[in-house]
Parts: structure tokens; C-alpha cells; sequence
């Protein structure tokens, strides 16, 4: 059993020091790497408690309660920055979508290191790349709702819930996988880095054509 | 494993991947915001569908909690109805009073079927399909008074979706087992030629 609070203690001290000597977009990096660990941590509390809550054993609180709990943790910092802060550059709020996914994997691997240790160093790297790719692609889903989709509100609105839906499904399909051995666990963790590519390959097509 | 499932949902696989495929391939070619959007709702059908058979696959029974694949079908109907706003475009006229029949049918339907499901993903669905349905619906009407022939097919295809997806919730009230002659399964595959559908739809009538 791992002692998450003390690991995410360990991880946000040095961050929350630097944070205070750092200044503009380094500091803001820093605090929503930091938010991100933080999500993850109450995501780990609060999907432990919908699973007792509801009888569910590990494996399912893993594969079927986790995934939706912890896209929605991630997205309330987001819908905290831009409510209040009401950020106008786009650049600002990728950086935010970006950071809050990276802060949140790097808590989640180092809990995988502590249960599961650190001596594979092929299977880990994998691993890691796999996981952050995974948090990061479902952070790009939910950040081109709230970038790219319409100038109405509700419109806008639906779009990012829709989006949201769509990260969600995207991490219980990569945890479902993940949870078996040998070629499905290898394919879980290659479809994020696919789908990376995909999106940055689309990405370019459609940002020459003015879409995005 | 049910067999009949299995199959069923292989089928629904395939044809929610194909739609993704097409109007991603559509996508690349015009750069046309509504074949991004029904690419989206193909994929996130796509999605839900995998995840469902992934976990039958490896688990031999279905979700027990089922939040995921649930939430990408409600993702796909959110893309649909943003499918349908984008076609139809601006709204200059008041809305049409037989229109209020629609959230009436879907809270209805919605408090027939909290006799066998839970209550929020009654409310999400009902909410989710009556928004569905309120936008095509509407969108057929402003069609037909503007005499515009674009969109038409599309709408209609997306209600037929509607209609297949409230079939197969009624039909699986009175569930007549994993056989063929058990008219859930019918509807899904309906569901399934729908997204073979859309597509042609969008590129006949609806890609402006």
C-alpha cells in the first residue's frame, strides 16, 4: 500500500519552493504541474471512495470508475484558471491543459514505482511513455474543446463535455489494456503515442487550412 | 461470453469505424468543420463500442458499473447534435410549437425506463436525446419552411438513430435473451446501418 499524501509531499515541496522564486509563465508552469498532482491525488481518494460506495472491487474501480473520475479532477483546475483568471492567450491555457496532465501522470508513475519497483528498466520506460502520452493526449482532447470550438457559449460548452467524454472513454480503453500482460498490455501503451502522432500530423494539416 | 454480443457489437464496431474513416478521409480532404464533427461522434461511438468488447473480451461479462462506454455514446450524441447546429446554421425564426412534444416524449420515456435503470444516466440520457432529437427536428422544420433541401437526409438519418436508440432501451426492458429473435438486436444493428449511413448523408445533403 503506498502513503500517496507523503509521496505527493515529497514531490511538491521542491516545486512549491521554486514556485516562489520563479516568476510569470515559469512560476505558472509550476503551479499547474503542481495542481496536477494534486488532482491526482484527490482523484485517488475520490475513486477509492465511489468504489466503497458502491461495492466495486480494484479492478473494477480501475478500469470502470478511475478513468472518469480522474479526467473530471483534471478539468476543474482548467475551469478554475479560466473562470477567474480569464486568461486571453491561447498559448496560456494549452500550457495549463499541458502541465496539469504532466503533474498528474508524474504522481501516478512514481506510485507505480513504489508498488511495483524499479528494476525493468525496458518495461518502465514503456511505461512511462505510455502513461504521461496517455494523460497528454486526453489534456489535448479536452483543451481543443475549450480552444477551438465555436464562439457561442453553449456551443462551446457542449463541445468540451463532449470532449471530456471522449478523454474518458480514451483512458478506461488504455486501462483496460494496460491491466493484462504481454501483447495487449504493449498495445495499450503504444495506442497514446499513435494517437499523439495522429493528432500532431492533423494538426498541421489543418492549421495550414485555417481550421484550428 | 454471449456470442449474439459479441457479434453484435463487432458489427457496430466496424461500421462505427468505418464512419470515422470516411469522414476523417472527407476531413482531409475539404477541411470542412461538420465532417470534423461527425468524425468525432463516429470515433467516440467507435470508442465506447471497443471498450464494451474489450472488456467482454478479457473479463467474459459486461461493465458492471458501465460508466465509460455509456459516456462515449453520450459523447456521440453531443457531437451529433453539434452536427446538426452546424448544418442548419443561424436561427432567424421563433421555434415551432409541436417542438415542445419532445421533451415531453423523452421525460416520459425517461420515467418509464427508472423502473429498470439508475436515475442520473436516466436524467443524462433523456436530457442528452432530447437535445438530439429537439435540434433535428427543428432543423427539418426550418428546412421545409425555407424550402432548403440541404441537410434533409442528414436530419432524418440522425432521427432514425434516435428512433433505434429508444428502441433498443425499450426493447432491452423486456429482455428475450441472447437470441437473434430478440428484437434488441435488430435495433442495434438498425443503429449500426445508421452510421454506415451518416456519412452518405452528410456528403449528399449536408456538406455545404
Amino acid at each position: 500500500m503506498n502513503n500517496i499524501e507523503n509521496i505527493f509531499m515529497c514531490l511538491a515541496a521542491p516545486l512549491l519552493i521554486a514556485s516562489t522564486v520563479t516568476k510569470e509563465r515559469g512560476r505558472r508552469l509550476m503551479i499547474f504541474m503542481l495542481t496536477g498532482m494534486a488532482s491526482c491525488l484527490f482523484s485517488s481518494y475520490i475513486s477509492t471512495f465511489i468504489a466503497a460506495a458502491q461495492g466495486a472491487d480494484v479492478i473494477s474501480a480501475s478500469l470502470e470508475i478511475s478513468p472518469f473520475v480522474e479526467e473530471i479532477m483534471k478539468l476543474f483546475p482548467l475551469i478554475f484558471y479560466i473562470l477567474v483568471f480569464e486568461p486571453t492567450v491561447t498559448s496560456d491555457i494549452l500550457d495549463a491543459c499541458m502541465m496539469t496532465a504532466i503533474g498528474f501522470a508524474t504522481l501516478e508513475n512514481v506510485c507505480f514505482l513504489m508498488t511495483n519497483g524499479s528494476e525493468d528498466i525496458i518495461e518502465l520506460a514503456i511505461r512511462g511513455f505510455g502513461t504521461g502520452t496517455m494523460h497528454v493526449v486526453c489534456a489535448s482532447f479536452v483543451a481543443f474543446g475549450l480552444l477551438h470550438l465555436w464562439n457561442r457559449l453553449w456551443l462551446r460548452v457542449a463541445g468540451t463535455v463532449a470532449f471530456l467524454c471522449a478523454a474518458t472513454t480514451f483512458h478506461g480503453i488504455f486501462n483496460v489494456l494496460v491491466s493484462q500482460t504481454g501483447i495487449p498490455m504493449y498495445i495499450g501503451f503504444i495506442i497514446p503515442v499513435g494517437t499523439m502522432v495522429g493528432i500532431l500530423v492533423l494538426r498541421k494539416r489543418l492549421k495550414l487550412s485555417g481550421i484550428i | 461470453m454471449p456470442v449474439i454480443e459479441s457479434i453484435d457489437n463487432i458489427i457496430q464496431l466496424v461500421t462505427t469505424g468505418f464512419c470515422t474513416a470516411f469522414s476523417a478521409s472527407r476531413l482531409v480532404a475539404t477541411k470542412r468543420r461538420e465532417w470534423a464533427i461527425l468524425t468525432l461522434a463516429g470515433a467516440v461511438c467507435f470508442l465506447g463500442d471497443l471498450y464494451w468488447q474489450l472488456y467482454l473480451l478479457f473479463y467474459g461479462k459486461t461493465p458492471e458499473y458501465s460508466y465509460i462506454s455509456y459516456i462515449g455514446w453520450y459523447a456521440g450524441y453531443l457531437f451529433l447534435s453539434l452536427l446538426v447546429v452546424e448544418i442548419r446554421g443561424e436561427r432567424k425564426s421563433k421555434y415551432n410549437r409541436w417542438l415542445f412534444l419532445v421533451p415531453a416524449f423523452t421525460i416520459g420515456m425517461g420515467i418509464f425506463y427508472l423502473q429498470w435503470g439508475d436515475l442520473i444516466g436516466n436524467i443524462i440520457s433523456a436530457t442528452l436525446m432530447g437535445i438530439l432529437i429537439w435540434v433535428s427536428v427543428d432543423a427539418l422544420i426550418m428546412a421545409k419552411n425555407e424550402k432548403k433541401k440541404e441537410g434533409v437526409f442528414l436530419y432524418i438519418t440522425i432521427l432514425i438513430f434516435c428512433f433505434a436508440e429508444y428502441a433498443m432501451w425499450t426493447a432491452s426492458c423486456f429482455w428475450q435473451g441472447d437470441t437473434y429473435m430478440n428484437p434488441y438486436f435488430w435495433f442495434d444493428i438498425l443503429m449500426s446501418s445508421v452510421f454506415l449511413a451518416l456519412p452518405f448523408a452528410l456528403k449528399k445533403g449536408g456538406e455545404i
